[in-house]
C-alpha cells in the first residue's frame, strides 16, 4: 500500500478573476493528522475543499494543476465523484446535523449507498458512534432529534456520519472553531484515536492545536504553500521568515 | 425638566395616542363584523322566522339537505354535508397543489439554472396574484368542459362539468401558486452547509434535495400547505362558478355536483329575504369555526411535524 494518500502538483485555483490558490504542491501521508494553519483569507479552507471537490458547488470555481488521490486524478472529467466522497469524509466548521433523529443522522451516508437491512445499519451505526466516542451520551436516545445535541455533541456526531462511511480520510475545516474549550478537547482526543484508523485532514485557527495534534504542518500565507513540515519542526525551527513571524505571533 | 424635554414628552404622547387610535379603530371593526354575523346568525335558531318556524340548531349541524329559496318556503336548512363536502374539496385540492408546488419549488430553488429561476419566481408570483373571479372564468371555461368530457370517457353524465373534480381543479391551480412561493422560500432558506454536509457524505444531488432538504424545509412547506387550505376553504366565486350548487349529500363522487359553505352562502344571496337571508350569516359562523379548527390542528401537527428544525 502506498503511503501517499493525497500527491498535490502545481495546483492553482481560481474563483472568477481572483486566485485563491497559488502553485500548490504537497503530499498528505496515510495515517498522519496533516493541519493546514494560517491566517484568514489565506487558502486554508479553499484547499481543504479541493481534497473531496467540495468546490464543485461554486460557480466560478476553476482548478489547474495535478490532484491525485491514490493513483486517480480526481479533476479528469471520468472520475466518479461521488466514490471520491465516501472514501474521503468531511466535518464542517459549523456543526450541520440533519434535521432528523440521531440515528439517521449516522444511518444517513450508508442508506444514500443503498444499505437498507436492518442489523447492518444498526451494526455501522453503533460502530460509529463507539468510534467517535458519543456512543454512551446517547445509545439511550437514538431516535431523538440530533438538534437537541449539545454543540459539541453536534460535532462529535458529524464526525460519527463521517466515519459510518468508512472513509480512508477524514476532512475537517475548523471542526472546533465553534465549540467551547471543553468540547474541543473531547475533539481533539478524539483526533488522537482516529488517526490510527483514518488519514486526517484538519484546518485550524488554533496554532496550539496544531502543535498539540498533528504529525504535519502546512502553513497558507495569501494563497500560497510556505511551509511543510514536521510538526515539532515547524514550530521550533521554522525554515522560513514568514512562518516564524506567524507561529511567535507577529501577524494573524 | 427645561422646556424641551417637555415638549419632547408633549409629542411622544401625542403620537402615542394617535397609534393607539388607529389600532382601536381596526380592532373595533373586527370586533363589530363578528357581532354584526354573529347576531345575525342566531336569528334562525331564535326567532320563529316569519311563521316559518324555529330552525333546529342540531338538524342545521347535522343534516344531509338544505332546502332553499322561494319555492321551498321552510325551515329545513342544513349544513352537515356542506362541511364535509368543504373540508373533502379542500383536502383533495391540497392533494393535487401540495405535491406539484413543492417540486415546483424544489425546482425553483435547487435546480434550475439562476435566469430561469428567476423568471419562473416571477410567473409564480404573478400567478399568486391573479384574482379568483378569474380562475373561475377559467375554470367555468376550459375545466367545466374538460371534466364533462372526462365524464362522458367513464359514461357518466355529469351536469355540464360541475362537479367536485372541476372545483378541486379550479382551487388545486388556484393555491399552486401561493403554495409554491412559501415552499420555494422555506426551501431556499435551508442551510447550505447542510445540504453540503449531505454532499459529502457522498450522497447525490436528488438524494440531497429530497432526503435532507426537504426535511429541512418542512416547517415551512407545512405553513404552505396551511395557507393553501385557508384559501380553499374561504374561496367563493371561482367554487360558484363549478360547483353545481347541490342541496343534499355528502357529494362525495368525483362527477357529483357539489357545494361547499362559501358557495351556499353567495348562492342567491341578492335575491332573497327573511329567513333565507339571515341562514347565510350562519353558514359565515359555521364557516369561520371551521376555518379556526381548521387552522389550529394544523398548527398543532406542524408543531410536533416542525419540532426538529425548530432550533
Amino acid at each position: 500500500m502506498d503511503k501517499q494518500v493525497f500527491n498535490i502538483k502545481n495546483l492553482d485555483l481560481y474563483y472568477g478573476k481572483f486566485q485563491a490558490l497559488k502553485n500548490i504542491n504537497l503530499t498528505i501521508e496515510k495515517n498522519k493528522v496533516t493541519a493546514l494553519i494560517g491566517p484568514s483569507g489565506c487558502g486554508k479552507s479553499t484547499f481543504i475543499r479541493v481534497l473531496n471537490r467540495m468546490n464543485d458547488l461554486i460557480e466560478e470555481c476553476r482548478i489547474v494543476g495535478d490532484v491525485h488521490f491514490h493513483q486517480d486524478d480526481i479533476y479528469h472529467e471520468k472520475f466518479d465523484v461521488i466514490d471520491l466522497r465516501t472514501r474521503v469524509g468531511m466535518v464542517f466548521q459549523k456543526p450541520n446535523p440533519f434535521p432528523m433523529s440521531i440515528y439517521d443522522n449516522v444511518a444517513y451516508g450508508p442508506r444514500c449507498q443503498g444499505i437498507k437491512d436492518k442489523a447492518e445499519l444498526d451494526e455501522i451505526v453503533d460502530k460509529a458512534l463507539k468510534s467517535a466516542a458519543l456512543y454512551e451520551e446517547v445509545n439511550e436516545r437514538m431516535k431523538e432529534s440530533a438538534m437537541d445535541l449539545s454543540g459539541g455533541q453536534q460535532q462529535r456526531l458529524c464526525i460519527a456520519r463521517a466515519i459510518a462511511m468508512n472513509p480512508e480520510v477524514i476532512l475537517m475545516d475548523e471542526p472546533t472553531s465553534a465549540l467551547d474549550p471543553i468540547a474541543t478537547l473531547k475533539i481533539e482526543e478524539l483526533i488522537n484515536d482516529l488517526k490510527e484508523q483514518y488519514t486526517i485532514v484538519i484546518v485550524t485557527h488554533s496554532m496550539q492545536q496544531a502543535a498539540r495534534i498533528s504529525d504535519t504542518t502546512a502553513f497558507f500565507l495569501m494563497g500560497e504553500l510556505i511551509e511543510t513540515d514536521n510538526t515539532d519542526k515547524i514550530f521550533t525551527q521554522p525554515k522560513m521568515k514568514e512562518t516564524e513571524d506567524y507561529i511567535t505571533g507577529r501577524f494573524g | 425638566m427645561n422646556t424641551n424635554t417637555r415638549k419632547k414628552k408633549r409629542v411622544d404622547q401625542i403620537v402615542r395616542s394617535i397609534f393607539l387610535a388607529s389600532t382601536l379603530l381596526s380592532a373595533s371593526f373586527i370586533i363589530i363584523i363578528v357581532i354584526f354575523i354573529v347576531m345575525k346568525g342566531i336569528t334562525p335558531f331564535i326567532t320563529d322566522n316569519d311563521g316559518l318556524g324555529v330552525v333546529n340548531i342540531w338538524t342545521f349541524l347535522t343534516g344531509t339537505v338544505w332546502l332553499q329559496g322561494t319555492a321551498f318556503q321552510s325551515n329545513l336548512y342544513a349544513v352537515g354535508f356542506i362541511i364535509v363536502n368543504t373540508l373533502y374539496i379542500a383536502f383533495l385540492s391540497l392533494l393535487l397543489s401540495l405535491p406539484v408546488g413543492v417540486l415546483t419549488a424544489l425546482f425553483i430553488a435547487k435546480i434550475a439554472p439562476k435566469r430561469l429561476a428567476e423568471f419562473l419566481r416571477t410567473i409564480v408570483e404573478l400567478l399568486a396574484s391573479i384574482p379568483s373571479i378569474v380562475y373561475g372564468l377559467f375554470g367555468s371555461g376550459i375545466i367545466l368542459t374538460f371534466v364533462y368530457n372526462l365524464a362522458e370517457l367513464f359514461g357518466v353524465q355529469s351536469k355540464g362539468g360541475n362537479s367536485v373534480l372541476a372545483t378541486v381543479l379550479v382551487l388545486a391551480l388556484m393555491t399552486l401558486p401561493t403554495i409554491t412561493a412559501v415552499s420555494e422560500v422555506a426551501i431556499r432558506s435551508v442551510r447550505k452547509d447542510i445540504e453540503e454536509g449531505s454532499l459529502a457524505l457522498g450522497a447525490t444531488r436528488t438524494q440531497t434535495n429530497f432526503k435532507v432538504v426537504l426535511a429541512s424545509a418542512k416547517s415551512g412547506i407545512f405553513a404552505a400547505a396551511i395557507l393553501g387550505i385557508g384559501r380553499s376553504l374561504g374561496e367563493a366565486t371561482a367554487v360558484s362558478l363549478v360547483a353545481g350548487n347541490a342541496k343534499s349529500g355528502p357529494n362525495l363522487g368525483l362527477f357529483d355536483i357539489t357545494t361547499t359553505l362559501t358557495s351556499t352562502m353567495l348562492q342567491g344571496l341578492k335575491e332573497t329575504t327573511g329567513v333565507d337571508y339571515d341562514i347565510r350569516f350562519s353558514v359565515g359562523i359555521v364557516l369561520m369555526i371551521v376555518i379556526l379548527l381548521t387552522n389550529f390542528i394544523l398548527n398543532a401537527v406542524k408543531k410536533r411535524v416542525g419540532n426538529v428544525n425548530v432550533k
